[in-house]
């Protein structure tokens, strides 16, 4: 409850301070346009000569870009700017205060500003995958709708807990972006539905740097053909990646000596 | 039961040369060449509930090394480290919520919102139920005359302002110890009084344990009764400061101003004259003296003026720093 009242609190703050550069506001909306309509491009241009890649038709890969876009959204608005944030932090000393406060530290220095606008993303990329159900004339049974929230769910667990094992090397290495940098490459991979890549990569983007994870496995399963092992799977990682993001951030702090006086 | 336990505590700092970049952290990674730093060797003390202790010590000493172990962001080397019967490293959240860091150097607050904010997420984390938060603002709002500052934006605050700020968010929550590390640094000779003023009446209010560092030696002065010096992460006086002055310094300085000058040599019988400006003449005179000579001088001369003064804290201070303490003190660790 104190946390849910807590990240209120960050959300309200993070909108005051945008609220002070709306020409901004708008700016960013126009680009998360522009950005998606750059995205659908690239994918419209695989279906030119193909009625499908990887198994997937036009409308099935729409929903993939749609999840793309969500996650992208989710980077930007959240992820990215906390990045930021605890680099300041580790490099001006200020994670005194928070390490120095009653409350869990990696939540308090992981979720603690908002870029409100980037969430268009999340909102146009919704709007991708309800747009692509439409042309598909599909309409997703309960059921799969059920898990393809919970793999939603297990996908963004998934998209924090692997970026925060990024960034908390940060208490060693204080920049970090190059680290995130490489991530965010993978991470385009996942436009794409992961059927269109070699074994290898798929394994890769399936175990290594779960991209899959978040794409196309939540859009197999509202399409019904995610398999239960495969939903378990990112279900299991999504818990296991927590963990280990946990215990790598309190490790992290243990060897913290923040900068001096 | 003391308030902080301090048992021959050492702090060392591996410094390691790295080279530049991202490559360089990652080669020195593989191969270290490494260095200690003694920040804090061997140093033992305990402060009581409600004492105020004036941490003292050049740059470089250890202060600061000392209060982030007490407040359990340094893992200490060795030694025991005891505040309010937790172990500070262990970070639990009943210590946390009952302790506060206040550095003067870095703030806490929201630089792009009013001050406000960061007390309403103080409120939120410390889970401080309404009523006692309005009570508590209103003390603080009244002690620390913050008026509207609360509700300005922090960047457009002055840095004494924001200070000041920036006590309130770290009090909100009616901590027992607090950790003051240099408060006043930077801020003008006023604000400096006002602050100063602020922490005696906030432990003289709720009785709050407070261990300050400083370097401005009127704020120890002022707030301490008992002064806690360290160099080079040693102990090197833990006791009153008056005992620490006059046994330090046991002279004083008498400055007279006279109707008409003499030469310092009529003056020398006095005492060791330190200046003599035309007819303003200050001596310094052993302090058990100073009475019978600050009456000889009047009973000789046509007086204008006279002073009595213990010699700058900053002298004495010095003095410690080197070496003259040791055949002084009997508290010497
Ligand atoms: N994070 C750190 N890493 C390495 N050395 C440090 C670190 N912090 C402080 N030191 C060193 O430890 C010594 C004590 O520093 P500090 O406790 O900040 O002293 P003070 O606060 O008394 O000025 C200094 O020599 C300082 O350079
Ligand atoms: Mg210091």
């Amino acid at each position: 409850m104190r946390y849910v009242r807590l990240l209120w609190l960050f959300f309200k703050n993070s909108l005051l301070v945008e609220m002070e550069y709306r020409v901004n506001f708008a700016l960013n909306t126009l680009l998360s346009v522009l950005w998606l309509g750059v995205r659908l491009a690239a994918v419209l241009a695989f279906f030119v000569h193909r009625p499908t890649i990887g198994g997937w038709t036009l409308p099935e890969a729409l929903i993939v870009l749609g999840l793309f876009n969500v996650f992208s959204g989710i980077i930007d608005a959240v992820l990215r700017p906390n990045m930021d944030q605890i680099v300041e932090h580790i490099r001006k000393g200020t994670m005194d205060f928070i390490l120095t406060k009653p409350v869990n530290s990696q939540f308090l220095a992981s979720l603690r500003v908002f870029v409100v606008w980037n969430l268009a993303d999340v909102v146009l990329g919704l709007g991708v995958i309800v747009y692509a159900l439409g042309r598909l004339d599909f309409r997703p049974s309960s059921a799969q709708v059920a898990v393809f929230a919970a793999l939603l769910v297990a996908g963004v667990v998934i998209v924090y807990a692997f970026w925060m094992l990024l960034v908390t090397l940060a208490f060693w290495f204080v920049r970090v972006s190059n680290i995130t940098e490489l991530f965010s490459t993978f991470f385009t991979a996942g436009r794409f539905p992961v059927t269109v890549y070699p074994d290898w990569v798929r394994w890769l983007l399936t175990f290594i740097v779960p991209v899959a994870l978040l794409t196309t496995f939540p859009a197999a399963s509202l399409l019904g053909r995610l398999t239960a092992t495969y939903a378990l799977l990112s279900l299991g990682m999504a818990a296991g990646l927590l963990v280990a993001s946990a215990a790598f951030w309190n490790y992290a702090v243990r060897h913290y000596a923040s900068a001096s006086s | 039961m003391y308030h902080i336990e301090v048992r021959h505590l050492k702090k060392y700092y591996e410094v390691h040369h790295k080279a530049p970049g991202f490559w360089g952290s990652l080669r020195s990674l593989v191969r270290r060449e490494t260095r200690t730093v003694r920040a804090v060797d061997d140093i033992s003390f305990t402060v009581a509930p409600g004492e105020i202790v004036g941490f003292l010590g050049p740059n470089g000493a250890g202060k600061t090394t000392t209060l982030k172990v007490l407040s359990g962001l340094l893992y200490p080397t060795a030694g025991e480290v005891r505040v309010l019967g937790f172990t500070p490293h262990e970070r639990q959240p009943a210590f946390l919520r009952q302790i506060t860091l206040v550095m003067g150097q870095k703030q806490q607050l929201l630089w792009d919102l009013p001050a406000i904010e960061t007390l309403l997420i103080n409120k939120a984390i410390y889970e401080i139920p309404d009523d006692e938060f309005r009570r508590t603002l209103d003390e603080l709002t009244e002690l620390l005359e913050l008026g509207t500052l609360l509700t300005k934006q922090v960047r457009k605050l002055s840095l004494g302002e924001r200070m000041k700020c920036e006590l309130a968010a770290a009090l909100l929550h009616r901590p027992k110890v607090l950790f003051l590390d240099e408060p006043t640094i930077g801020l003008d000779v006023t604000m400096q009084a006002k602050v100063r003023q602020f922490i005696a009446e906030y432990n003289a209010r709720y009785g709050a344990t407070v261990l300050l560092t400083s370097h401005y030696m009127a704020d120890v002065a002022a707030l301490a009764k008992r002064v806690i010096i360290i160099d080079h992460g040693h102990l090197v006086y833990d006791g009153d400061l008056e005992t620490l002055v006059q046994q330090v310094a046991p002279y004083k300085v008498i400055t007279v101003t006279l109707r008409q000058s003499v030469s310092p040599s009529v003056l020398k019988p006095f005492g060791h004259v330190l200046a003599a400006n035309g007819v303003k003449v200050s001596i310094q005179v052993p302090r058990g003296t100073t009475s019978r000579v600050a009456a000889r001088l009047l009973q000789e001369f046509a007086v204008d003026d006279l002073t009595i003064e213990e010699p700058p804290l900053e002298e004495i201070i010095q003095h410690v720093f080197t070496g003259g303490i040791r055949e002084a003190s009997p508290d010497v660790a």
